[in-house]
C-alpha cells in the first residue's frame, strides 16, 4: 500500500533530523585547533610538554557517533570544558534571551514590515511609495553590524539614555515595573537593530506580492460589490501575500541562533549566539556540538509547523495534499 | 497628556544604575565576561580568571606598585644553607567560614597542588613543606629556585584544608564550601549567561574591611562606552581614547612594558634556520613604522631581548637591529639569493615567497585586531621576499604555530615585567613546548645553560648578570624578533574614592590587569 503524504513528509524530517545529528557530531571535530590550544595561548601558564600533554587527557573527546546518538535521544548532552556543568544548564539560561530578543525582533519586523509592504503597494507610484521603498532600499543596504555600532555610539556613548551591553543591570535591587523597565533599556537598541536588519526584506516581500495580487480580477469584483478599501486591502489581498512571508518568517526564525551571534555579541546580550561564538573560540566541542544540533533541529521543527501553516493560510495547499 | 508622557519616557530611559542604600559598589566591565567560576580548579587559566580568584583567595605574599608585600604571612626569609623559606603568618588571618587559617593550611595546599597540579604554580622544586608551630611554616627546595616568591609564594593561592581534605575531584566539586577563601571577597554568584560576577566584602577581613561592600564584574561588548556612561567604574582602554576620557574626569593609569608583539619565525625549517637570514628580516622590519601606523604612534619599540626597559633584569646593551634595507639584502645575498628584475630574490629558479600568518591577538583578556602584518608584509616585500598574507581566527593560527606548520606569524604574549622565568618560558622548548607564543629554540648550548643556571640562582645580582647575557644572546640568535610594546592602559572613575594601580611585575606571575586587591584594602 503506497505510504500517505503526510508519512512521506514525516519519514524525509525524521531522516533530516537523523543527518543534522551526525551533522552535528562530525561538522565540530573539524575545528583547527582544540581547547587546550585556544585556552592556554593567551595565558600567562606556559605548559611544558608533559603538562600540555595531561591537560590534553583530560579533556580528550574521544565520544563515537553511536555513543553521541545514545546520549542524544536520553537528552545527555554533557559537560562544557569551559563551565564545567552541564550544557543543558547552560542552554536553558541563553535560550530565554535570544527567544526574547529573536522573538520580538521577528514579531515587530514582520507585522510591520507586513503593514507598510500592503501599505505601499496600495499607493504605488505615489511619493510616500518612492520614499518608502528608497528608504527601505538604504536600510536594506546597512548590515546589522553598522546599525548596531552607529545606535551604541549615538544612543548610549553620546545621548546615554541606553545602557551600552547586557541583558540587565546585574545584581541590581529592582523588582515589579523597575525590573521590567530595566530589561526593556537593555532590550531596546539589540532589538531595534534587528528590527532595521529584519524590516525590509519583509517590507520588500509583501510588497512584491501585493503588487502581483492587485492587478488580479478578484480585488475588482470586490471593489465593485462596495467593499470598504481596507477591507479589500487587507482581508482580500493581504491574505494572499502572507505565504511567502510566512516562509521568510519561519526561516528566520529558525535561523535564531546564527542570526542573533552579532548583535548579541555587540551588545554583549547573553543570548545563545554569544554562547555559541565564545565556545567556538574557545574550542568548547561538547557546547559546539550541542548548540549546532539544537539550532539545526530547530530549523527542522519550524519547516515542520510551516508545513501545517501553510495549509491553514491557503486552503490551495490543503486540497494539493 | 503629552507632557506627562514626555516626563515618564524621560524617567524611564534615565535611570541610573541602582546602587543599595549607603552600599558601595564597584563596577568593573570586560568584553568577555565569563572567566569561570573563582576557584583554582574553576577558573579559567588566564590573568582574568585568575584575578577574579584571587578577591576570594589569598597568597602567602602579594605584590603592589613597588614589590612585593605581606599577605597572609607577615614575614618571610630564605635559608641558602638549607634551602628553606620559611614563612610566619598572620594570626588574625581567618576563613570565610570564620575558621582560623594556620599554617597546616599551607603545607596541605602544597601537597595538594602536588597531587592535584595548578598550572600557576610548579611545585617540582619542593621537597617538603613543615608545620614549625600554628603559624609559622617552612617550606624545603629540592634544588634552589630563583622563581619561588613569583611561582609559589606570591602566586599560589592557599587552600582551606577542613574543606578540600575531603575533595577528591577538584575539578567537579563545585558546592559552596568550593569557593571559602581568605581574601578580601566572599564570593557569592557567577552569571554564565551574563557572564557576571558578584563579590561582597568579608568585613573580618585580617588586613581590614575592604572599602567597597560589593565587587560586581560584568560582560560589556564595548566597555569604553560603559564606563563613559558611568555604568562601569573601571575598564583597560585603548590609548587613543585616553585623552577624551581624562577631559571627562576619568583618571587613567598606563601598565610598565610587559605586553609585547613579536613575528614567530619557523627556525626549524629552511631558509629561516640561517641565524643570517633572521638577521636580514630584522633588518628590514622598521617598527616605527609599524607602531606609527598600526598603534596610531602609541607603542614602544621592543628590545630584541624580551624584557622590556621596566624589567629590573633589562640589559641596556643588548644588540639592537636598526632598520637597513641594504645591510639585509647584503645579508640575503651571501646566502646565494640574487634580486630579479622584478625586485624580489631568488635561488635556484626558486623564487623567496614567503607565508606570513596573522590573526587577532589576545593580552589581560581583551581582544585586539593584528594590523601589524600588513606593515610587515609591505617592508618584507621592500626588501625582496614575496609574502603571502594569511590571515587565520586566532586558535587557528595558534594550533599551526604550536604544531609548526607556518613560515612566519605575527604573535604577542605578555608577562614580560615579571619574574625572568618567562626568558626560559618564551625562548627553551623545555619550558615552553605546550605554548604558541614560545621559540622553543634550542640550537645555542650556551643560552640553554644559562637558562637553566638563573633558575638556580638565589643571589639577585649573579642572577641579573646570567639574564643579562641570556638577552644578548637570544637578540643574536633572534628566533623570534620582538616588534614592539603596545601602550597598556586602564581608566577609571575616580568619584567612588578608589585609587587603582598597576602591580609592580604584574599580578601573581606577571598579570598585566589594574585590578589589584589592595587597591580596595588599604586607606
Amino acid at each position: 500500500m503506497p505510504a500517505t503524504p503526510r508519512k512521506h513528509i514525516i519519514s524525509a524530517y525524521l531522516l533530516a533530523g537523523l543527518i543534522l545529528i551526525v551533522a552535528s557530531y562530525s561538522l565540530p571535530l573539524w575545528l583547527p585547533g582544540d581547547f587546550v590550544t585556544a585556552a592556554y595561548s593567551g595565558s600567562e601558564i606556559t605548559l611544558t610538554a608533559a603538562q600540555a600533554q595531561k591537560v590534553r587527557a583530560f579533556y580528550a573527546h574521544d565520544q563515537s557517533l553511536g555513543s553521541y546518538m545514545a546520549d542524544m535521544f536520553t537528552l545527555k548532552w554533557g559537560y562544557s570544558y569551559i563551565f564545567q556543568v552541564p550544557i543543558s544548564e547552560l542552554i536553558l539560561e541563553a535560550l530565554p534571551w535570544t527567544l526574547v530578543l529573536m522573538g520580538s525582533a521577528h514579531v515587530l519586523a514582520t507585522v510591520i514590515g507586513f503593514i507598510a509592504g500592503v501599505e505601499m503597494a496600495w499607493r504605488r507610484g505615489s511619493l510616500v511609495e518612492k520614499f518608502g521603498v528608497g528608504g527601505a532600499t538604504v536600510m536594506a543596504g546597512i548590515p546589522e553590524l553598522g546599525v548596531g555600532v552607529i545606535l551604541l555610539l549615538v544612543f548610549s556613548l553620546h545621548l546615554g539614555w541606553f545602557p551600552a551591553a547586557g541583558g540587565k543591570t546585574v545584581y541590581a535591587d529592582y523588582a515589579g515595573c523597575a525590573q521590567l523597565l530595566d530589561l526593556g533599556r537593555h532590550l531596546a537598541l539589540p532589538l531595534t537593530t534587528l528590527f532595521l536588519a529584519y524590516l525590509p526584506a519583509n517590507f520588500f516581500l509583501t510588497r512584491g506580492s501585493m503588487v502581483l495580487i492587485l492587478g488580479q480580477q478578484f480585488l475588482e469584483t470586490a471593489r465593485v460589490k462596495g467593499l470598504p478599501p481596507v477591507r479589500i486591502r487587507y482581508a482580500h489581498a493581504a491574505r494572499n501575500a502572507l505565504l511567502p512571508l510566512a516562509t521568510h518568517f519561519g526561516m528566520r526564525f529558525a535561523f535564531m541562533v546564527t542570526g542573533a551571534v552579532v548583535v548579541e555579541t555587540i551588545f554583549a546580550y547573553p543570548g545563545l549566539g554569544a554562547l555559541l561564538f565564545n565556545a567556538i573560540t574557545l574550542r568548547d566541542l561538547p557546547l559546539i556540538q550541542a548548540i549546532v544540533l539544537f539550532s539545526s533541529l530547530a530549523v527542522l521543527a519550524v519547516n515542520l509547523c510551516l508545513e501545517f501553516v501553510y495549509a491553514f493560510l491557503d486552503p490551495r495547499v490543503r486540497y494539493v495534499s | 497628556m503629552r507632557v506627562s508622557i514626555f516626563l515618564l519616557i524621560s524617567t524611564a530611559i534615565n535611570i541610573s544604575t541602582p546602587v543599595a542604600a549607603q552600599e558601595v559598589e564597584i563596577r568593573i566591565a570586560d568584553s568577555k565576561g565569563d572567566w569561570g567560576a573563582p576557584n583554582p580548579f574553576h577558573h579559567y587559566p588566564r590573568g582574568p580568571g585568575y584575578v577574579r580568584m584571587s578577591w576570594v583567595f589569598d597568597t602567602l605574599i602579594w605584590k603592589d606598585q613597588s614589590g612585593y608585600i605581606p599577605a597572609l604571612a607577615t614575614k618571610w626569609l630564605y635559608d641558602s644553607e638549607r634551602m628553606v623559606f620559611c614563612f610566619h603568618l598572620n594570626p588574625k588571618a581567618k576563613w570565610h567560614d570564620n575558621t582560623p587559617l594556620t599554617a597546616a593550611d599551607v603545607v596541605f595546599t602544597l601537597a595538594y597542588f602536588k597531587k592535584h597540579p595548578y598550572h600557576w604554580i610548579s611545585t617540582a622544586p619542593i621537597k617538603t613543606a613543615k608545620v614549625l608551630n600554628p603559624y609559622s611554616v617552612e617550606i624545603h627546595l629540592s634544588t634552589p629556585y630563583a622563581s619561588f616568591l613569583s611561582d609559589i609564594g606570591g602566586s599560589m593561592p592557599i587552600l582551606p584544608r577542613h574543606i578540600w581534605e575531603k575533595v577528591k575531584e577538584p575539578h567537579s566539586f563545585s558546592a559552596p564550601e568550593a569557593f571559602i577563601g581568605s581574601g578580601p571577597y566572599r564570593f557569592v554568584d557567577f552569571n554564565k549567561a551574563q557572564g557576571s560576577y558578584l563579590f561582597k566584602a568579608f568585613a573580618d577581613y585580617y588586613q581590614g574591611r575592604p572599602k567597597a561592600d560589593r565587587l560586581i564584574y560584568f560582560r560589556s561588548g564595548r566597555p569604553l562606552v560603559s564606563l563613559s556612561t558611568r555604568q562601569a567604574d573601571l575598564c583597560s582602554i585603548d590609548a587613543d581614547m585616553a585623552q577624551s576620557l581624562k577631559d571627562k574626569g576619568f583618571v587613567v593609569i598606563q601598565n610598565e612594558r610587559g605586553v609585547n608583539r613579536k613575528l614567530m619565525i619557523n627556525h626549524r625549517k629552511a631558509p629561516f634556520n640561517q641565524k643570517n637570514f633572521r638577521h636580514a628580516l630584522a633588518l628590514a622590519i622598521d617598527r616605527q613604522e609599524i607602531i606609527a601606523k598600526s598603534q596610531r604612534g602609541f607603542g614602544t619599540p621592543a628590545s630584541y631581548g624580551l624584557l622590556s626597559i621596566d624589567h629590573p633584569m633589562y640589559n641596556p646593551d643588548t644588540p639592537v637591529y636598526h632598520f637597513n634595507l641594504s645591510e639585509a639584502r647584503r645579508l640575503l645575498e651571501t646566502l646565494g639569493y640574487q634580486r630579479g628584475a622584478d625586485g624580489f630574490y631568488h635561488r635556484e629558479g626558486q623564487p623567496l615567497e614567503v607565508q606570513l600568518l596573522s590573526s587577532g591577538f589576545s593580552a589581560t583578556g581583551q581582544g585586539a585586531p593584528d594590523r601589524d602584518a600588513q606593515v610587515i608584509k609591505k617592508q618584507l616585500e621592500n626588501l625582496g621576499i614575496r609574502i603571502e598574507l594569511v590571515a587565520l581566527e586566532q586558535t587557528t593560527a595558534d594550533s599551526k604555530i604550536q604544531n609548526w606548520a607556518f613560515d612566519l606569524a605575527v604573535s604577542g604574549h605578555g608577562g614580560l615585567c615579571g619574574d625572568a622565568k618567562i626568558l626560559n618560558e618564551m625562548i627553551a622548548s623545555s619550558y615552553g613546548a605546550g605554548s604558541v607564543n614560545s621559540a622553543r629554540y634550542d640550537e645555542n648550548p650556551e643560552l640553554n645553560q644559562l637558562l637553566e643556571m638563573q633558575m638556580r640562582e638565589m643571589d639577585k645580582n649573579a642572577r641579573t648578570k646570567i639574564v643579562y647575557r641570556i638577552q644578548e644572546l637570544y637578540a643574536k640568535e633572534l628566533p623570534a624578533i620582538s616588534l614592539y610594546y603596545p601602550l597598556s592602559l586602564s581608566a577609571y572613575n575616580p568619584h567612588k574614592g578608589i585609587d587603582w594601580f598597576y602591580t609592580k611585575g604584574g599580578i601573581g606571575k606577571g598579570i598585566p590587569i589594574a585590578q589589584n586587591k589592595m587597591s580596595l584594602i588599604r586607606p
